[in-house]
């Protein structure tokens, strides 16, 4: 398989103090992977670093054969090819969810309104809104509004889609019904990386995952390896934690 | 006794007044909004020379009285105006004043246009960046709307006190709406009940928009 997301020795620092240390990874075609690990060990910049919201100073990371790092990539044609789901949501207050999902397909891919209108309202039906087309983000819940920014994300057709803890600012009866958007996606065969603490998301759905900490990239393998005996001891203390409860 | 009876012959002449007084200020407000956008952006840029430049204007108009800046520029624009087009043509008192006016507004409207940019979360500019926006169609389409409508009620406040601020260019000898309610009730003998008149007119306007803002402010609060 050919990697989507190629990253290699990715090093990262805010003044004199590194985030990211030659963290060197992939993601396969179709290929679901989760990055987890405790906070502040770098995943969220890992991610953002993978379209450029977060610059880097060390290493390489490509993008379908783009490399992100090149001051020469034209970083907006990038990002419009690449899905991103957010933590606090961000969608946009001011405009409709129908105009959140068809501003960036007219204003960067170019499409007319009625293209747009049919794209977006398709993939707001698919994660079950299509009801409240005409609503304000505001008016929404938070995992509805969760699901319009999958849906938002969905309808530039990306290549590949990243999730940034989609589901940690939701409360908990609202975080199934955007894992179950995201399952659904990783079914179709979508190529997703997520950062995020649902182990349960991880067993089911992911090929493989990543365990970060203090800026490293841990552990790298196989599900079924990663949750029958991963190495590490960080590792195996933080899955201790995080699957007590 | 006071005689407000004057005053009846002489509104036209006060209502043209009243005209350029608005007319004056509904095109500072807009050249200064625009203005004062410009500089907000340049003085938010990573560009430290642009950032710079930016900051010096802000601080130097806001450091000088607006009297200083109409009377200079009455002086300055016309030698500008002929030094850019070769044309020896009179510029006129009121395209001067309006240069004036959206130069020095300019310098309160970026700090109020500042203020509320970086009011907008760094998630909103992030998403659009995500959706493959770059800066300028962030800034457009995501991050000055949302800006706007926040500062809607700075906006407002700063537009009275620009109201009031128009009469200044009685300086150079427009004919705004004081200006014109001074001449005539100097030339009917009458300039106490003029400039009550013109005193009352100034607060019912001042006053009226000033609630108006405040029932707005309680608006965009909620």
């Amino acid at each position: 398989m050919t990697a989507m997301i190629q990253l290699s020795n990715v090093s990262k620092w805010y003044g004199d103090f590194q985030v990211l240390t030659d963290c060197t990874t992939q993601v396969a075609k179709g290929e679901v992977v989760v990055v987890c690990g405790p906070s502040g060990s770098g995943k969220s910049t890992l991610i953002k670093c993978v379209n450029a919201l977060e610059p880097f100073q060390k290493g390489t990371i490509l993008v379908d054969g783009v490399s992100v790092g090149d001051p020469k990539t034209d970083l907006p044609k990038l990002r419009s090819r690449v899905g991103m789901v957010f933590q606090h949501f961000e969608l946009f207050p001011h405009l409709s969810i129908t105009d959140n999902l068809t501003i960036a397909q007219m204003k960067v891919l170019g499409r007319s309104r009625e293209e747009a209108n049919d794209k977006g309202l398709k993939y707001l039906d698919r994660v079950g809104l299509k009801a409240h087309a005409a609503k304000f983000p505001g008016q929404l819940s938070g995992g509805q509004q969760q699901r319009v920014a999958i849906a938002r994300a969905l309808a530039m057709d990306p290549i590949a889609m990243l999730f940034d803890e989609p589901t940690s600012a939701l409360d908990p009866e609202m975080i199934n019904e955007v894992l179950d958007v995201m399952t659904g996606l990783a079914h179709e065969g979508m190529t997703m990386m997520c950062v995020t603490h649902e182990m349960g998301f991880a067993r089911r759905v992911a090929d493989r995952v990543i365990f970060m900490d203090r800026g490293h990239i841990v552990e790298d393998c196989a599900k079924e390896e990663f949750f029958g005996a991963p190495r590490g001891e960080r590792a195996q203390q933080f899955l201790s934690k995080i699957l007590q409860h | 006794m006071m005689d407000f009876s004057q005053i009846i012959p002489a509104l036209p002449a006060l209502t043209d007044g009243m005209l350029l007084t608005l007319r004056l200020l509904g095109l500072s407000v807009v050249g200064g909004v625009v203005l004062g956008t410009l500089l907000a952006l340049a003085r938010l840029s990573d560009r430290r020379v642009l950032s710079g430049l930016a900051k010096f204007y802000v601080n130097y108009f806001r450091s000088i009285p607006l009297l200083l800046v109409i009377s200079w520029f009455y002086l300055v624009v016309p030698l500008i105006y002929n030094w850019l087009t070769g044309s020896f043509e009179p510029v006129g008192a009121f395209t001067s004043c309006l240069v004036a006016f959206v130069m020095f507004e300019a310098a309160y409207y970026a700090e109020i246009v500042r203020a509320g940019i970086q009011a907008i979360p760094k998630g909103q500019v992030n998403a659009a960046y995500a959706l493959g926006m770059g800066y300028g169609q962030a800034m457009r389409l995501i991050v000055l709307p949302q800006a706007f409508r926040k500062m809607t009620p700075l906006f407002l406040q700063q537009s009275i006190i620009l109201f009031q601020d128009t009469s200044l260019v009685y300086a150079v000898g427009l004919l705004d709406f004081l200006n014109t309610a001074r001449s005539k009730g100097d030339i009917v003998g009458l300039p106490h009940e003029f400039l009550i008149f013109a005193g009352a007119v100034y607060f019912v306007i001042s006053f009226g928009a000033t609630l108006l803002v405040k029932r707005l402010q309680k608006r965009f609060a909620v």
